[in-house]
């Protein structure tokens, strides 16, 4: 609590002292460290434990209770708040969560000494703290509260001396009523120690302490990134969830997934009278996210019950959509599949299935699209997850592990991320990084930009767009000089491709490198010598894999992995975040136009007959359209009928408009979603479907691990769980047998897809199991890929700016369902244009201006701000936005074709608007 | 007349001077006081720059100490004596006529950022008793006489 240390976690080489982090990794539960066992006894019962451990941790692991406001398992410990009072033989008083459990202690938790000096502690806390119990938000909730009460504690018998201060609640995503404040510093902790953002620290000293962010200002104009963390780990009223209106206090409480980004947060959702009124994180040690979450995941819910919510079957008639019972709609959808495809033939029928919904609905949603229509015209319109582009290129997985623990980050010796800005896309993947940072983890931030985890980095690469696998090669190229003779990692230099690689690499000119990527030739030699005999681990993100070049940078990756010395086996080398709950899911499940379940290919005739065998039907070898070719073979007439789950093409891809048209020229067009939304809009039948917290099933996270869920709520009005609306469908068609309830889906699935085998077995997760074909194929074998020559980036005069396409911390997404979020619209962001100081003032453009930012494809408009770190040249636009209208500025294409230019960056002009 | 404007490069390089250095945070911010009479709000992203800290950090280790300061003072800081000793021989006086004199509360700067009127709880110099301080000066047994004469004293300089 002293000040100065703080300094403590600052320096790496600063051991932590004893505490929580330090010598026992309860998060774990794995690399516990069991130095020796010592006896101790604690209200006379004899108990052995690892030393190391506080008396309060030995106290938890043998069931006994000790009251606590400022203790949290994943928290440094500080023994602020005094009420953990232990008294051994001799009669002392200790604070049992920052004393160490050692040898022969005699401990007593209740004794009246105990119990007379925690009265004490609890009525001058109370004495200080305002009588409001009636109408605080905590309520029955708050820690103090109940520790007074089972302490018998009513009137304090001491002069109250309240110590007030506004109530702070300009924002609207959390309540500060610092009145209520004990000074534990959990907020504090958690904030430095767990999401690593520092916005508060404690203020000023005795009465006058309080946790404040820096020059006293309110939330919203400091550093914090309403991630809400503080707000569920707070024991008292202090902080609290703002909501618009009166929802009450939670009823019942109901474990669930977070729906937002592939992180797959672990949640509880509180619930009042049928609906979501408040989430808060599960906080088990062993959930990815621990007690964090992240602005999205706590505040943007609010969605769920957004007057936009689709709650009854409707179908056009006369083009307008009109009220339609279950029975008609579901009779209508089939009737009209059936028709087109007896008429145009299976080629003739597309099907979109969500990176949102749950596995066992996309499995059963490629299994109607498969079986019962023969047709692999099968996609999400999630443009190439990372795990299609990896697929792609054969001897890029050696041996890769398919399950990679976000823990793990923060136990390797080198991070090394690119093209990711986690902080806003996924954060709690910031958190594992920024806290692997503070923990002395080396870390490599190649970024365009200049992102917030660059702040944090040992070594910032601000590399030009489109440049990164020069850059990378240069890096390559440079670990040949070695150090002590030693040059690269074991096994290297006998793999495939060793040779002609060294050779490559010994003739690259790492000036026209260092030109080309704007990155110094400083910095390239400052991150070859960091990489030098460790074994990084790569963090690769949407910055990559929407890349024109993505493949170049792939392979160059590899090659520079490989070099370390990471030749496969074990560990996995590369994370690559998905950007959706269940984009994992999804594809895992087959909902790909050539993949089958499992990931397995399509071509391969082995693998097709298995799922022949399985379903019992002939499958079609035909590799299916993927979202790009299923819209443009519609615009063409050739696409007849879509059937949509759960995603928003229109406002997904690229190009709305022409998206729009090709939607209308269709002559049938399902959507199943829970939001009315751009492409419900243009929909023939719209099935109100359910999402995440109203229905049971299983999400698969980034990390491999799925996750499985039951309802909190029931779906509004009419709506109905995803899964239920295929089987009433498959039902409608004579194939009832294909389907079947969750449990009987998850069954088949794990039989199935052996990756997929602990899906039923496991009461709460089971992981993505290895696949035992995996490093044995022989076209999987580790080899090093050739170098592409050097290349200017190609540059038009008259497009001058490179756009860069961002992601905001409030918005998953295309933002269909965060923009409905009452808090994130009340909050007003308004998604600027960032350009640098020097490109605005070469425009006469001031901060604040409204610019329009043109494309050969398309244009926005918004205001601009200006960044000081960004790199002159370069134009960035937040996605979501607008009705997300940065997509106006890409041009509809699909990776395979000419001219495409990816969907990260694309060429533009600036024009300044009238002021 | 105002408070000197903060000289963000001499700031920097006091700060640049002591980057990174162990346990230099407490160091840094009393050279950035000396210099300055305070410390100066906008020093406190810098140093926490340099130190590889959060903002909020810093601003807690400068408002947890009384010696720091976030608001300028005057050219010359009056601090007079309250403890114990001091109070005995009559420290209340000297603090009353000082606060006529110089038309300060405790606590506050003149207008015209010369003077700053404090007081302490010792000075260590009981035996000098009643005593003050003005910036690093002592000055004790004081008399009505010996604080006016003292204050002309600074208010020629």
């Amino acid at each position: 609590m002293h000040p100065p240390d703080t300094q403590a976690h600052c320096f790496a080489e600063d051991s932590p002292g004893f505490g929580n982090g330090s010598l026992i990794d309860e998060n774990s539960g794995k690399g516990t460290v069991a130095l020796e066992t010592i006896t101790l006894t604690i209200n006379d019962k004899v108990i052995n434990c690892p030393s190391g451990i506080s008396i309060l941790q030995a106290a938890r692991r043998e069931g006994i209770k000790i009251p606590t406001l400022c203790d949290h398992p994943a928290l440094e410990s500080v023994g602020a708040c005094r009420l953990c009072l232990v008294e051994d033989k001799g009669g002392r008083l200790m604070a049992s969560c920052v004393t160490p459990a050692s040898e022969g202690q005699v401990l007593k938790t209740d004794s009246p000494r105990v119990l007379a000096h925690r009265k004490n502690i609890v009525r001058l806390l109370l004495a200080e703290h305002p009588e409001s119990c009636l109408v605080c938000n905590k309520g029955n909730r708050c820690d103090l509260r109940a520790i007074a009460a089972s302490l018998g504690i009513g009137e304090t018998n001491l002069y109250p001396m309240p110590h007030a201060r506004t109530m702070e609640q300009a924002n609207p995503f959390l309540v500060r009523d610092l009145t209520k404040c004990v000074l534990c510093g959990k907020c504090i902790r958690a904030d430095h120690e767990l999401v690593v953002v520092g916005a508060i620290d404690y203020n000023r000293r005795g009465f006058l302490s309080r946790p404040e962010t820096v020059h006293e200002r309110p939330l919203e104009e400091s550093t914090c990134a309403f991630c809400g963390t503080c707000v569920s780990i707070c024991p008292t009223g202090a902080l609290s969830v703002k909501n618009a209106h009166f929802v009450g206090t939670p009823e019942k409480e109901k474990s669930s997934v977070c729906g937002f980004c592939g992180v797959g947060c672990s949640l509880v959702l509180g619930s009042a009278a049928g609906r979501i009124v408040e989430v808060n994180p599960a906080d088990e040690p062993s959930t990815v996210n621990g007690p964090t979450l992240c602005l999205r995941g706590h505040f943007a819910h609010d969605y769920l019950h957004s007057e936009n919510r689709l709650t009854t079957p409707r179908v056009r008639k006369n083009g307008e959509l009109e009220d339609i019972s279950w029975n008609d709609a579901v009779s209508r959808v089939a009737e009209r599949l059936l028709e087109i495809r007896e008429k145009h033939g299976p080629q003739s029928i597309g099907f979109l299935g969500s990176s949102k919904c749950t596995n066992e609905e996309n499995y059963l949603f490629q299994k109607m699209a498969r079986a019962v229509f023969r047709t692999n015209n099968l996609d999400t319109s999630g443009m190439a997850p990372a795990r299609a582009v990896l697929e792609e290129i054969k001897g890029l997985k050696r041996g890769r592990r398919s399950t990679a623990p976000l823990k793990d980050l923060e136990k390797t010796d080198l991070l090394f991320v690119m093209g990711v800005d986690p902080s806003h896309s996924s954060p709690v993947l910031a958190y594992h990084l920024k806290r692997a940072s503070r923990k002395g983890i080396p870390l490599v931030v190649v970024d365009p930009r200049e992102i917030e985890l660059a702040r944090f980095a040992t070594c910032r690469l601000q590399v030009r767009p489109a440049t990164d696998a020069l850059l990378l090669n240069g890096i390559a190229a440079l670990l040949r000089e070695g150090v002590n003779g030693r040059r690269y990692g074991d096994g290297t230099t006998s793999l495939r491709g060793f040779a002609e690689h060294e050779k490559q690499l010994a003739s690259l000119d790492l000036n026209e490198v260092c030109r080309l990527s704007g990155v110094g030739e400083e910095a390239l030699e400052r991150t070859a010598k960091l990489l030098r005999g460790k074994r990084p681990i790569f963090v690769v993100g949407r910055g990559v894999f929407h890349q024109k070049a993505c493949r170049d940078t792939m392979k160059a990756l590899s090659n520079l992995s490989l070099l370390t010395g990471d030749t496969g086996s074990g560990r996995s080398w590369l994370y690559a975040p998905t950007y959706e709950n269940n984009e994992a899911g999804a594809w895992d499940m087959g909902v790909s136009p050539d993949t089958l379940p499992g990931g397995k290919p399509l071509g391969a005739k082995a693998f097709r007959s298995h799922w022949e065998r399985a379903w019992d039907v002939m499958l079609s070898p035909d590799p299916g359209l993927n979202v790009i070719r299923m819209i443009r073979e519609a615009e063409k007439g050739n696409l007849k009928a879509l059937y949509v789950m759960g995603e928003n093409p229109v406002r997904a891809l690229p190009q709305p408009e022409y998206v729009t048209r090709a939607l209308e020229n269709l002559e049938f067009l399902v959507v199943q979603d829970i939001l009315d939304n751009e492409t419900s809009r243009v929909a023939d039948v719209i099935l109100p479907g359910a999402a995440f917290s109203e229905k049971m099933g299983s999400f698969t996270n980034m990390e491999g691990r799925i996750q499985r869920f039951e309802a909190a709520v029931p779906p509004p009005g009419q709506s109905k769980p995803d899964l239920e609306i295929i089987n009433l469908l498959l039902k409608e068609m004579g194939q009832a047998s294909l389907g079947g309830s969750v449990d009987k889906l998850r069954k088949e699935i794990a039989k199935l897809i052996p990756e997929y085998g602990d899906l039923p077995s496991s009461a709460g997760e089971a992981w993505v199991r290895e696949a035992e074909s995996e490093g044995t194929d022989p076209q999987e074998e580790p080899l090093f890929f050739p170098i592409p020559e050097l290349k200017s980036p190609e540059h038009d005069d008259a497009f001058p700016f490179t756009v860069i396409l961002r992601s905001f911390r409030a918005h998953l997404g295309s933002g269909t369902r965060t923009s409905r979020s009452e808090r994130v619209e009340e909050k007003g962001w308004r998604g600027e244009v960032e350009m640098s100081a020097r490109d605005c003032e070469s425009l006469g453009i001031r901060d604040g201006d409204r610019i329009r930012v043109v494309s050969p494809h398309g244009a926005v408009e918004r205001e601009v701000k200006i960044e000081t770190g960004l790199s002159s040249g370069l134009v960035v636009v937040p996605r979501a936005f607008g009705d997300n209208d940065a997509m106006n500025l890409f041009p509809f294409k699909e990776r395979k074709e000419s001219n495409f230019t990816g969907w990260i960056t694309c060429p533009a002009r600036v024009e300044r608007r009238a002021r | 007349m105002k408070a000197r404007e903060v000289d963000r490069g001499r700031l920097n390089a006091i700060i640049q001077e002591s980057r990174g250095e162990k346990w230099g945070l407490i160091p840094l911010l009393q050279k950035v006081q000396e210099e300055f009479g305070y410390v100066p709000p906008v020093a406190i992203e810098p140093i926490a720059e340099a130190f590889n800290l959060f903002p909020s950090q810093v601003q807690g280790v400068i408002t947890f100490y009384a010696g720091f300061s976030l608001e300028p003072k005057g050219k010359y800081v009056v601090r007079v004596c309250r403890g114990t000793a001091c109070h005995v021989r009559g420290s209340r006086s000297i603090l009353r006529l000082m606060r006529k004199e110089l038309g300060l509360e405790e606590g506050q700067t003149s207008e015209d950022y010369q003077f700053t009127l404090e007081t302490v709880a010792c000075l260590g110099a009981c035996f000098l008793a009643p005593t003050m301080m003005v910036n690093q000066t002592y000055f004790g047994k004081l008399s009505p006489a010996k604080v006016t004469s003292v204050l002309d004293q600074y208010r020629k300089a």
